[in-house]
């Protein structure tokens, strides 16, 4: 794979897939996060056959995209894929359950095994009071080393695309994340993303050692009492936790029908 | 025949999509949706919208749809 050095070459790249009869692509980026990977050097791509791959490094693993003309392009390139062999690679599908089982078994020919299904949930914008006095504060950039921490506790890199520090640092500085403290300790974080009239919740996390004290419930909250404007809020949560989903509902949030598979290839899921 | 109005408040009920004039950067469609409607397009107006007419600028707005559909061959 080569790395990606200006956006240009990804539009390049997507714009040669999409000439083709049944376009299919997992990449959707935002202009602001692509220019941002690419100037962290953190983008790169191969052109197999027809299909165009980048490749997102996180951590020590990959994000797979693909922009191919066709499914069955994307089918054979995919066998072919050296990187699959070689890297620790997961990939994103999104869609309904229904137009997702004849997808999946093709991507699994190719190696990637179903690793997590994350269902997305949403909720319409309802009055809700946030408790007085609950000791949620913003995050500032100072308290990135501990997000980071406490995200690469509480969630699974290969299933949750977490944040970089650098991204941690943009989000505290556009007052993106809440944090709850006790005795100078993080306790707990919710960082979410408010576009216009829509919020998704990125991440909700308590400390182990803070479980059971209300702090989760202090956090969202204040988020959900706090995004003015909004008309509706969505978040991807694990779609085979029960527990985690029914908290999500006791907060009035509902699976609505949209999945998003996890697939990783062998060197991850051994 | 429908009206885009119509076939965009199916997909998202919630959002008074006449308010505004950029529904990306408003956040009333993500891509996902996009996708969605695309199909609900496909199979409304009877027509096939090439890969390349799926970009972000063309469903920024109602307006904007309805001059991607006329490239397609749908007028109003």
């Amino acid at each position: 794979m080569l790395p990606v050095q200006t956006t240009q070459q990804v539009f390049e790249g997507m714009l040669r897939a999409k000439s083709g009869p049944d376009f299919c692509t997992n990449f959707y980026p935002v202009r602001q996060k692509l220019e941002a990977w690419v100037a962290h050097n953190a983008l790169a791509f191969q052109q197999g056959g027809e299909t165009t791959f980048f490749f997102r490094r996180d951590r020590n693993f990959w994000h797979l995209f693909y922009c191919a003309p066709s499914i069955q392009a994307l089918q054979r390139d995919l066998c072919t894929l050296e990187e699959l062999q070689t890297e620790r690679v997961v990939a994103d599908v999104l869609g309904t359950p229904e137009a997702l089982e004849a997808w999946l078994p093709m991507l699994e020919s190719a190696g990637l095994r179903r690793y997590k299904r994350l269902a997305r949930m949403g909720r319409p914008a309802r009055e809700i009071a946030a408790a007085v006095a609950d000791g949620v504060a913003l995050a500032t950039r100072h308290d990135a080393g501990a997000i980071v921490a406490l995200l690469e506790k509480a969630f699974d890199p290969f299933a949750k695309q977490l944040p970089s520090l650098e991204e941690i640092e943009a989000a505290a500085g556009g007052s993106e994340i809440l944090l709850l403290k006790r005795g100078g300790a993080l306790a707990g974080l919710l960082f979410f993303e408010t576009r216009g009239v829509t919020s998704t919740l990125r991440f909700w996390a308590v400390a182990q050692e803070f479980r059971g004290s209300c702090v989760g419930s202090a956090l969202i909250r204040h988020y959900l009492a706090g995004q003015r404007g909004v008309q509706r809020f969505v978040l991807w949560a694990d779609g085979d936790d029960r527990v985690l989903i029914e908290k999500y509902r006791h907060y009035h949030y509902a699976e609505d029908g949209v999945v998003d598979y996890v697939l990783a290839n062998d060197l991850i899921t051994g | 025949m429908k009206p885009i109005s119509a076939i965009l408040q199916e997909i998202r009920p919630e959002y008074d999509f006449a308010a505004s004039q950029d529904y990306i950067s408003d956040g009333m469609l993500d891509s996902f949706d996009m996708m969605t409607l695309v199909a609900a397009l496909e199979r409304h107006y009877s027509v096939s919208i090439p890969g390349t007419a799926i970009a972000p600028e063309n469903f920024r707005n109602a307006q904007a749809i309805q001059e991607m559909l006329n490239h397609c061959g749908v007028h109003p």
